[in-house]
């Protein structure tokens, strides 16, 4: 799900990074005191997810978990995501640093809209919980191959092929990440209600 | 079925550390390609360009990410090895004009070393010291909003 250094034009760059500022602007004003360590425990999670390898066929798919950040966290994922992108491009040189904001805005702006639909379900019942954790880790992965497919098209302007291809290659992710974060979501509800977001605790 | 063999050949589309490495050897010019460790870049796009941009050379890796051709005629300048592995992945590798005119075994060996320092997976250090910058982060983030007042 990283660009790569040297794939996207200028302009797509920079509309990228306006973006991402923007998010994380919003995001860090309506970080709640009390949830920063919850901010940054999430941030770690999708820090270490990508290393996290599931073998599918011959080929092998990574854990992205931007479902579970934005519909834990709504706009604080774009500042908890913004900082494990960096790092995993200093350190795992995934992406790159002048792609940095459209990777951001890529991963992030999914989660939020995870946030904004599912949470009404969260907390309801187990059920609708594990529920919510699903449609929130399976939406996001859908969303983010949408717009990698969108920044791409930018590019090169092979919309359908990019998008049939990108999304087709996603599924497996889809429904893994989808089954991971209804079950870690569920798992929180039991054991640490406190890092669901306040409205519904 | 078509689905399920665009997923199963899709493996290029999940990875994201993408490497290709490039030698010189008997009036060749030798490719490598992968996501890192053993993830090969498979049936993925090579294009060489010269200093100019003019592309010389065209053509795919295959099963094992690999791909070689002769040194196109009359190149007078360095070559960049570009590798498309699609969904934007994309990686590239230098080899210089000294390289193609006077290929010699050290210049091989200090490219060997360099990938396989590319393919190495993450250490320990790496991951624990991302961990810990995330909570200084959050460290100062949490001092600022004390200061500030801030609480939403």
């Amino acid at each position: 799900m990283h660009i790569s250094e040297g794939v996207l034009s200028g302009p797509v760059l920079a509309s990228g990074a306006v973006v991402a500022v923007a998010g994380c602007a919003i995001g860090l004003k309506k970080i709640d005191y009390d949830r920063i360590v919850h901010v940054a425990m999430l941030s770690s999670a999708f820090f270490v997810a990508s290393l996290i390898h599931v073998p599918v066929g011959v080929a092998s798919v990574h854990l992205i978990l931007n479902g579970i950040v934005g519909l834990l966290l709504g706009f604080a994922a774009f500042p908890a995501i913004l900082v494990a992108l960096l790092l995993q491009a200093v350190f795992f040189q995934y992406g790159g640093l002048t792609v940095l904001g459209a990777n951001v805005v890529i991963m992030a702006v999914p989660a939020v809209l995870a946030h904004y639909l599912f949470l009404p379900l969260l907390g309801k019942s187990p059920k609708l919980t594990f529920g919510a954790g699903v449609l929130s880790g399976a939406s996001a992965i859908l969303f983010s191959s949408l717009l990698l497919s969108s920044a791409l098209w930018f590019t090169d302007k092979h919309f359908f092929e990019t998008c049939v291809l990108i999304v087709g290659a996603n599924i497996p992710i889809m429904i893994i990440e989808g089954i991971v974060t209804g079950f870690c979501v569920a798992f929180l509800f039991k054991v640490y209600p406190e890092i669901l977001p306040k409205k519904i605790n | 079925m078509a689905l399920i063999l665009l997923i199963m050949t899709a493996g290029p589309s999940f990875a994201h550390k993408v490497i290709v490495f490039a030698w010189v050897e008997d009036g060749n010019i030798y490719t490598q390609s992968s996501f890192g460790g053993k993830r090969k870049a498979k049936n993925c796009k090579i294009v060489v360009v010269d200093e100019k941009g003019t592309v010389v050379h065209k053509g795919m890796t295959d099963e094992n990410g690999d791909h070689a051709f002769k040194i196109p005629k009359g190149v007078n300048s360095d070559l960049t090895i570009n590798l498309e592995a699609g969904a934007g992945h994309k990686a590239h590798w230098l080899i210089a004009y000294d390289e193609i005119s006077l290929p010699s075994d050290s210049s091989t060996t200090d490219a060997m070393t360099v990938k396989q320092n590319l393919e190495k997976g993450p250490s320990f250090f790496k991951i624990l010291g991302g961990l810990g910058i995330i909570f200084l982060l959050a460290f100062v983030l949490k001092r600022f909003k004390r200061k500030s007042g801030v609480n939403d």
